[in-house]
């Protein structure tokens, strides 16, 4: 127990690291895995085998997080996928600026202006609009493998 | 609409029509008719001279074929629109418009007159079809308004039209208009006099004696035709009427009508039988034949229901399936005695044989040949007559229905002997269809007989039995798929299958039903040859596919039907078959270790995949999750073998389980023992140790007469066949095998889910079932190591989660077999102490923030969260307490990871589900602090989990990931809930020491803080999910029935919120979901009534009306459901099944607000358009609420009546309210 307690430690100091390594028959649908070095979201498994008596595979259907592409991927259940180390973070949004950059609030107190705002014209009107209403937003920021997008909001309104 | 002209011009006008018009003298019938002639450019005049088949003569002279000027033009033009409809329908071209154009012909009122105008006069024969669907869909709506002379006159019209045009090429036009006659003779059944109805029938039965040639024969037979599929509850057409009347129906022609229906058919088929036997090539009396054929078949279908119940498989209800497989369908047939002379005693079946054999003759010849529809529907009614029974025969101890059966037997025989020659010729192109029909009369034969009767029938006319006739077939059939590739479905499987379910049906009722029908010695002997055969056939197969590459291997589930047929086969010789089966399992044992590291074992691994499940099929059933019994004939074959290691089936379950033994050794274990193996040797165990392993108990009641000695060698064989795997033997040491075996498929196939999973499920799973087994399995070393195992290393953590949660709840659940139970939450504790504190370690660091996101964090979380989940739902009154500290010790930390994984939605769901399996285990043992504590817990994971959800957006550039988040957030809401109604069982069930009120948290109250913070986020998007949709009502309606009081406690938002669900819900497609809102809404009502009954508030302020922000006038709630309410009865569309939940809801509304009621009965008689209407609107009100003594106070007598009034109601208004 303490063995495991005290390599848990050491992996949480190497926090950079952008992905880890996972035994492909552990994922399942819901989770995460590095499809062709992009980060994705599993939305389909489904087992077969090599041969009669060959061992199993996993073969995963999944979707980019980033840009929605769909990847597919065959991989033998007992060998390890990698899964990226996906992180949301909530900021307050501040400004929305000409250029397309959002100016968020971090937790500590300065500001985050590096971030741009999707390209999708339908997403941008989503949030466009709501700051436009005056409401207050959160939005949550997702970040894998040196991407980063905003992929949710949260009008946390007047109390 | 008639114009009569003068005497006069009448006489002119009969003169001119009777110089072109000779009426035949031969009393047949004349179908009313028009003939015009055109006097004038643009004035028709129509003499219509109809000698209704009805006895009344008309003659009338119409103007304009009786209609004016202005109306034949609109007739016309009602026309040409319906027929550009059907055009463009057919060449697709803007087809919505086009359908809307003809559903409009169809709900509009009273279409009749333009329909027949178009049947009559259009060109198209689409646009005569849709005028006859027009018909029939006014008509059945409007019926109760139509006077008795129309609804005659439209059922008239159908049919004349259909015989007048009976020798038209549009086939479905006819056959349309015949089944609209029939359904609107259906739907005005109970109506119409005797008399009118045998007027109607005696047309149609001089139709079909061929009086008018063979085309009206034919739509006679035809029409009869529709009209017994429509009066055939399956097969019948909702009118929504109550069920009721379509049983009165079905009675009803069954008992007057149905057998003369049939005899006029035969009499049609017998009469044309003579042109058939006597031409060579094709006639077309066979149609008419084959028709009549055909409805006869359809008269033998039908569901009698003066059955006496003697067919075997009636005899418990309960195992009564009906067989779905279209392969191999029987029915028994069951007419009762009335049916004795047309269908035994009139030599009805000697006819049919005779007239086949004639045809079987002519199949050489053109016009016949062994698929053309007449020898179809013979063959298919000869086969229908085997399965002929009950008390149709004389009770004559069988002899009359013997006597039947070999008359058929005799006939069928020739399709089917000998097996040889016929698979042969099949071979070399002939025809399967005649073998096929030859299976299913045996089968059907099968179904009414015993073994013994059975293989006599054909020792009667043939030197050998039906037995050995069936197992020669079986043999050609097996033979013959060797050499197949199944893939093509070739007729031997179908044959097979069919051959199977006769072998099935003759073998399940000789074990279960009496003992006396045991198969006679030469089919033991058929029997093991059959087995053999197929044994041989499976494994030849098993080697040959191997050679195929990419393999999606079948679940073993999808083959058992077939492998319980075989099983059932080797049963009936089961002293042959177990020695057989030993003996090829151990020369395939020996070649794997012979060929080791020299020949590839693959195709010796797939024969033994096969053996192994075809020998757990022979020697234990299917216990689905009870204990199987010891199969009756494993326990009486073997009486000689009275010592525990020379009984066959201890060698043989010993031989298998010795060679399972051996993948522990990792070598032979990498050398023979691949993932697919391993899965039928875990399934095996797990088979055969549910009935095997540790079994005590008697032998079962052996129904059969046989002499003391032999009963007490049976007994003594048992026990000696249990002794090996006893407790007190060796059964402890089998129990030792199998959990190492377990534990090895665990660690040493890593990512092969479908192994695990049978290890966990199947195999663990089935044995801590029983707490005999757990006794011993606890003192294990085996057992230990395999906990040790789980709890501390971490290979397990590879395991799919969801086996993981298994895992611990099978080694909580052995818990059980711990006397002491201070020593069983200790083996808990020990068992879940280590992941407690893995997870409050996990929780409680400090920079948890950004550790949690890492991979293997969420992994090690997941694991922990299913174990403990596991282990929650494993929860037993003994070893409760250790689970509640359990779930107590990790509370803060599931609040923590509900903060910082807000954002993982998958760690999000586990949490809750933990907590709801937790507390679903706990719940009802809690003492009241704990309670509180519990409680306090919940409603902080409810408003956490609301706090990060509520006015959360996910937005993505992808579809299907938007389409993931909603469904996420819908399980949770769903888990949401269903915390919720674990916590309302608190107040059905407790079991907890408290004993004063006080001290009991008000569940209650602890239900509606719930809904307070749950429902905004239920939003109706959200209950677009059915099963969010069908939790949500569920509590709704529980809630709102038992705890009423609390709701004018709720705030205006929240209540708002529930009624606005509430009228969601009513207008659901779903019956459950809708019948959940009507309860709620008399709940509702009710609750208010009653309060305001005794001076209180009742609803309070929901209830009265107030002014909303714009300053409008609203309704109180309930006045607001009074009305939906009403609307949605009268004018929507629900399930007839409702009314009474409807009447249960209004009628308490009514009685809170009867004002408003008196407005909207008003408003609504008002609205109708004319006075007709009007008054039977307004009589059909007073009615509602006055008939039956109905007097306004909400108790169970006045309820009751309501119910009754409402359905009276809605019978008699929804017809032409739902018009207008």
């Amino acid at each position: 127990m303490s063995d495991e307690e005290h390599q848990f430690e050491s992996k949480a100091d190497a926090g950079a690291s952008k992905t880890y390594p996972q035994q492909a028959g552990t994922i399942r649908k819901n989770g995460y895995i590095v499809i062709k070095n992009r980060a994705c979201k599993v939305v389909e498994v489904s087992t077969s085998k090599t041969g009669k008596h060959g061992h199993a595979k996993c073969h995963f259907v999944a979707i980019d997080i980033f840009n929605g592409k769909k990847l597919e991927d065959i991989v033998p259940s007992s060998h390890n996928c990698d899964v990226p180390h996906v992180n949301r973070t909530d900021y307050q949004l501040i400004d929305i600026s000409e250029d397309g950059f959002v100016s968020l609030l971090t937790e500590n107190g300065n500001t985050k202006d590096d971030l741009k705002l999707p390209t999708d014209d339908a997403l941008l009107t989503q949030i466009k609009d709501g700051f436009a209403e005056g409401k207050d937003l959160v939005v949550t920021v997702m970040s894998a493998m040196g991407e980063e997008q905003i992929c949710a909001l949260k009008d946390i309104g007047p109390k | 609409m008639y114009l009569f002209l003068s005497v006069s011009s009448v006489s002119w006008f009969l003169g001119l029509l009777l110089q072109n018009w000779s009426f035949s003298q031969n009393g047949g019938l004349y179908w009313p008719y028009f003939k015009g002639f055109v006097l004038d450019s643009n004035i028709f005049f129509f003499v219509t001279i109809e000698l209704l088949p009805f006895g009344s003569i008309v003659i009338a002279i119409e103007m304009n074929g009786g209609y004016v000027n202005g109306e034949l033009g609109q007739l016309r033009a009602t026309m040409q629109t319906i027929e550009i409809a059907c055009s463009s329908i057919q060449i697709n071209v803007n087809p919505t418009a086009a359908e809307a154009t003809i559903l409009s012909l169809c709900q509009s009122a009273r279409p009749y007159q333009a329909c027949q105008f178009i049947i009559e006069n259009s060109q198209m024969a689409n646009a005569r079809f849709q005028a006859a669907t027009a018909i029939r869909v006014a008509a059945i709506r409007e019926w109760s308004f139509l006077s008795p002379d129309e609804k005659k006159s439209l059922i008239s019209f159908c049919l004349s039209y259909v015989m007048k045009h009976a020798s038209s090429p549009e086939g479905y036009v006819l056959s349309k208009i015949s089944s609209v006659a029939a359904q609107l003779m259906k739907r005005g059944w109970l109506e119409l006099t005797a008399a009118e109805k045998d007027g109607i029938f005696s047309e149609i039965n001089m139709a079909i004696a061929g009086n008018h040639g063979l085309d009206v024969q034919f739509i006679g037979i035809n029409f009869l035709e529709s009209l017994v599929s429509e009066f055939s509850p399956s097969t019948s057409t909702a009118m929504s009427l109550p069920r009721e009347f379509h049983e009165q129906c079905r009675k009803s022609l069954e008992h007057d009508y149905l057998k003369n229906f049939y005899c006029w058919a035969l009499g049609a088929a017998q009469s044309v039988t003579t042109e058939i036997t006597n031409s060579d090539g094709a006639v077309s009396e066979a149609r008419v034949c084959s028709t009549a054929l055909r409805f006869m078949l359809q008269v033998l279908n039908w569901d009698f229901s003066n059955s006496g119940k003697v067919a075997k498989n009636s005899i418990d209800v309960y195992s009564f399936v009906a067989k779905e497989d279209s392969n191999s369908t029987y029915t028994l047939v069951q007419p009762g005695p009335s049916w004795r002379d047309i269908l035994i005693t009139s030599g009805h079946t000697g006819w049919l044989l005779g007239l086949y054999s004639v045809l079987r003759e002519k199949f050489s010849s053109k016009g016949y040949w062994i698929d053309c529809p007449l020898a179809v529907s013979a063959r298919k009614l000869i086969v229908q007559l085997c399965s002929l029974t009950g008390t149709i025969f004389p009770s004559d101890a069988g002899a009359s229905q013997g006597k039947h059966l070999l008359q058929l037997i005799s006939g069928i025989i020739l399709w089917i002997h000998p097996p040889d020659v016929i698979a042969k010729a099949i071979e070399c192109g002939r025809s399967e269809s005649e073998l096929l029909d030859g299976c299913r009369g045996l089968l059907s034969i099968a179904a009414i007989t015993n073994p013994v009767t059975f293989d006599n029938l054909l020792k009667q006319i043939r030197p050998f039995g039906t037995l050995s006739l069936l197992s020669g077939l079986m043999c050609e059939v097996v033979k013959d798929l060797m050499t197949k590739d199944l893939e093509d479905e070739p007729w031997s499987w179908v044959a097979r299958d069919i051959l199977l379910d006769t072998w099935t049906t003759l073998l399940t009722d000789a074990s279960g039903f009496s003992e006396k029908l045991l198969l006679p010695p030469e089919g033991i002997n058929a029997a093991a040859n059959l087995f053999a055969l197929i044994v041989e056939s499976e494994l030849k197969a098993a080697s040959v596919s191997e050679e195929k590459e990419e393999y999606f291997q079948p679940s073993v589930a999808a083959m058992d039907e077939r492998l319980s047929s075989y099983a059932l086969i080797a049963r009936a010789a089961v002293d042959v078959t177990i020695p057989f089966l030993t003996q090829l399992f151990s020369e395939r044992f020996a070649r794997l270790h012979q060929g080791s590291g020299i020949n590839d074992p693959t195709a010796t691994m797939e024969e033994l995949y096969s053996l192994l499940l075809i020998t757990g099929h022979v020697l234990a059933d299917e216990g689905e999750g009870e204990t199987p019994l010891i199969p009756t004939a494993i326990e009486t074959h073997f009486p000689k073998y009275v010592e525990t290691d020379k009984h066959p089936v201890v060698v043989l379950s010993w031989s298998i389980i010795k060679f399972a033994e051996q993948s522990l050794d990792p070598n032979i274990r990498a050398a023979f023992f691949s993932p697919r193996l391993m899965e039928a040797i875990i399934w095996f165990l797990a088979r055969w140790s549910s009935t095997y392993l540790m079994t005590s108990g008697e032998m079962q009641s052996y129904k059969n007469s046989i002499d003391d000695v032999t009963l007490l060698q049976m007994q003594q064989s048992r026990v000696a066949l249990l002794s090996f795997s006893a407790e007190h033997t060796q059964g402890k040491t089998l129990l030792g095998i199998i959990v190492k075996i377990s534990l090895t498929t665990l660690i040493s196939y890593p990512g092969e889910t479908d192994l695990q999973a049978l290890t966990c499920y199947q195999l663990l799973g089935g044995v801590v079932r029983r707490k005999n087994i757990c006794q011993h399995l606890v003192t294990l070393e085996a057992w230990r190591e395999l906990a040790h195992c789980f709890t501390n290393d971490r290979v397990l953590f590879s395991l799919n989660a969801t086996h993981q949660r298994s895992l611990a709840q099978t080694l909580v659940l052995s818990a059980s077999g711990i006397k002491n139970s201070v020593e069983a939450n200790q083996y808990i504790r020990d068992l879940t102490n280590h992941m407690t504190a893995y997870i409050n370690d996990i929780s409680s660091k400090k920079d948890i923030k950004n550790v949690s996101q890492q991979p293997d964090v969420i992994l090690a979380v997941t694991c922990l969260l299913e174990r403990l989940r596991g282990a929650s739902s494993a929860s037993e009154p003994r070893t409760q307490k250790a689970l509640y500290e359990m779930g107590f010790s990790v509370m803060q930390s599931v609040l923590k990871f509900l903060e910082v994984y807000k954002n993982e939605p998958a760690v999000v769901y586990l949490l809750l589900k933990l907590v709801v399996d937790w507390v679903d285990g706990q719940i009802i043992y809690l003492e009241p602090h704990e309670t509180a504590v519990v409680i306090d817990f919940c409603m902080h994971l409810l408003q956490l989990y609301s706090s990060h959800n509520i006015g959360k957006i996910s937005v993505s550039l992808s579809s299907s990931l938007l389409n993931e988040a909603n469904a996420e957030k819908y399980r949770d809401l769903r888990a949401l809930l269903q915390l919720l109604q674990k916590l309302c069982t608190k107040d059905m069930v407790d079991v907890s020491s408290a004993a004063s009120e006080d001290q009991q948290t008000s569940i209650s109250q602890v239900i509606f803080v719930g809904v307070h913070i749950v429902s905004p986020l239920i939003t109706t998007e959200m209950l677009k999910y059915p099963k969010l949709c069908y939790d949500h009502f569920a509590l709704l309606s529980h809630m709102l029935e038992v705890y009423p009081e609390m709701i004018p406690k709720l705030n205006h938002e929240a209540f708002g919120h529930i009624s606005g669900t509430l009228v969601y819900g009513l207008h659901q497609q779903d019956e459950e979901i809708v019948g959940m809102c009507l309860r709620s809404l008399r709940a509702l009502a009710i609750y208010h009534y009653k309060e305001r009954g005794v001076g209180r508030d009742g609803l309070g302020p929901h209830a009265t009306s107030y002014k909303d922000n714009d300053g409008n006038f609203q309704d109180g709630i309930l006045s607001k459901f009074l009305r939906s309410l009403l609307q949605l009865i009268l004018f929507e569309d629900y399930s007839t099944d409702l009314v009474g939940a409807a009447a249960d809801a209004l009628f308490p509304l009514i009685l809170c607000d009867h004002d408003l009621y008196q407005r909207l009965c008003n408003e609504l008689v008002e609205r109708q358009p004319n006075p007709i209407f009007k008054t039977r609107m307004a009589s059909a009100l007073h009615s509602l609420t006055t008939s039956d003594d109905l007097s306004p106070s909400a108790d169970r007598a006045n309820m009751r009546k309501f119910r009754k009034n409402l359905n009276r109601f809605l019978i008699d208004v929804r017809g032409f309210l739902r018009v207008i």
